[in-house]
């Protein structure tokens, strides 16, 4: 039973790091209905940046800068990649412009830090706590905290401020909230902006557990996209639960199955929500009022 | 206040107007009247930058506004109450009014006091009062009627345009819209309404344009047109 705790401990730092993730490709899916699919690459780019910001600014202060390094980086892939392709109607240029600026920021990674994968230093102690027979280190613990606040930070800014207002009206109703006066184009820069810096947030959450790298983020996205469609892309709760089911199943299934088939849950878990229920675990089918 | 002159627009390689021309003065009710497919809805769009204008011009307070955006044009104090409501579902009635003021909160228009016209808008809509803080997708289509206009007028507009506003309502329901309508008159509200309803449109109007086929076909006096037999055997369809 204590492996067994053990084992659900863990997944839940993993899940969060996926719900952080697939949270992000939530903001934009809402916004325009396209996706960043370079989100591997955000993370992994924040990871980098901050690798290197850290040794000046230490690791806390760091964060902030990251999170603007993200927040721009959004920006560049919405205007660059995204809003040509959807100003040309092209239906799928946004997915190939997207992937290809993922490749050429992977590249440029690789041309900046080098190919090899680099140890990021942990902020917090690398002794694992104890508590009541589980242990977890405490840079898992801040994983968890740390996912679960940007997430409730970007809702608190939706619900409250006048330009999270704005993010809604624009998901609500596109062309409603252009005759409000919203700038819906600069909406879904801004929808940009706060995907990558969650995804260069999660980056540096989860560099000092694993490895530092320009690849490090691309199994990360891809999970993350698993989530995403398992949670329902419209959905802000489901993603948690659907990072932490996938983060859970795939620390059993190393455990108790072989490391082998790890990242298999994943994918029988896309198929089988898919073939179930094509809007998400917690989707909502639309209703519209005529 | 608003003038038009030559305007066509349509949707793809269909074109919908051909040359419209049409005033709206300052403190009066103008309406659009024609049969479905004339062209009504489609006007709306193009004042409002829904939809661009292929020629012509839309002058809004001497202001060229015919090419912007549509947030540019709600910006220069146009608001669109469109056909459908199009409230925000998944924000509060709240929310959705605060969101009609968007260009004052953010300071593209004068700011005034939001909240005190939010307070006005549910003075005239005691319904939204109510059910302030429950989300707009679960209004009855009244309510949501209701609170389309109240937001459109949050923009403090120089004119307001109203699509459709009773639109699948019951008798009811179709009166109160009217009953505010002439309120928002008496106030001096400037106004572009686009009716199915053509007698009680034209009993509420200042001056009437009918619409054919994307073309002006007559235009006068709303009181003139009503009575007009030509005019009624063939565009109001006997006694809506």
């Amino acid at each position: 039973m204590t492996i067994f705790l053990q084992l659900v401990a863990s997944g839940v730092a993993v899940g969060m790091i996926y719900a952080a993730i697939a949270f992000g490709y939530q903001l934009t899916f809402a916004t325009s209905k396209t996706l960043n699919f370079g989100q591997g690459e955000a993370l992994a780019l924040g990871a980098l940046f901050g690798l290197t910001l850290a040794p000046f600014t230490g690791y806390w202060l760091m964060i902030p800068l990251v999170l603007v390094f993200g927040f721009a980086l959004g920006a560049v892939v919405e205007r660059l990649g995204v809003r040509p392709a959807v100003k040309i109607k092209s239906e799928y240029g946004w997915i190939m412009a997207t992937i290809a600026l993922g490749i050429i920021f992977r590249n440029l990674a690789e041309n900046i830090w080098g190919r090899d994968d680099l140890k990021f230093p942990s902020p917090l102690p690398e002794e694992a706590l104890q508590l009541g027979g589980i242990r977890m280190l405490p840079m898992e613990l801040l994983i968890i905290a740390g996912a679960l606040l940007m997430m409730l930070a970007v809702e608190i800014f939706n619900r409250k401020s006048i330009w999270g207002k704005a993010v809604i009206a624009t998901s609500n109703d596109i062309d409603a909230a252009g005759l409000m006066g919203i700038n819906t184009k600069r909406v879904i820069t801004l929808s940009y902006s706060i995907s990558a810096m969650t995804a260069a947030f999660a980056g540096v959450l989860v560099a000092p557990v694993t490895l530092t790298g320009a690849t490090m983020g691309a199994v990360l996205a891809l999970k993350a996209f698993a989530v995403a469609i398992i949670g329902g892309l419209e959905s802000g709760l489901g993603v948690i639960v659907g990072g932490l089911i996938l983060g859970i199943a795939e620390t059993l299934t190393g455990f108790y199955i072989s490391t082998g088939y790890k990242d298999v849950p994943g994918l029988i878990l896309l198929l089988v929500v898919l073939s179930i229920r094509p809007v998400g675990l917690f989707g909502k089918a639309v209703i519209k009022k005529v | 206040m608003l003038e038009v002159a030559n305007l066509s627009a349509g949707y793809g390689q269909i074109e919908v107007l051909h040359g419209l021309s049409f005033q709206v003065p300052k403190g009066k009710v103008v309406t659009l009247i024609g049969s479905n497919g004339a062209g009504k809805t489609t006007t709306m769009r193009a004042l409002s930058g829904m939809i661009q204008p292929r020629a012509g011009s839309i002058r809004l307070a001497g202001r060229e506004i015919s090419g912007l955006d549509s947030h540019d044009v709600a910006r220069a104090g146009l608001a669109h109450s469109p056909e459908g409501r199009r409230v925000f579902p998944t924000l509060s009635v709240e929310d959705n009014l605060t969101l009609g003021a968007f260009p004052r909160l953010t300071g593209s228009r004068p700011k005034g006091d939001v909240s005190a016209d939010r307070e006005r808008a549910y003075a005239l809509f005691p319904r939204l009062k109510e059910r302030r803080l429950q989300l707009a997708g679960t209004l009855s289509g009244g309510e949501q009627q209701m609170l389309a206009m109240g937001r459109a007028l949050m923009l403090r507009p120089d004119i307001l345009l109203l699509d459709e506003p009773s639109m699948g309502l019951a008798p009811k329901l179709v009166e109160e819209v009217f009953r505010i309508i002439r309120q928002l008159k008496e106030e001096q509200v400037t106004m572009l309404l686009v009716e199915q309803f053509a007698m009680a449109a034209l009993g509420v109007a200042d001056y009437a344009y009918v619409l054919e086929n994307g073309r002006i076909r007559f235009q006068g006096p709303a009181a003139r047109l009503k009575s007009d037999p030509a005019v009624r055997a063939a565009y109001l369809g006997g006694d809506h």
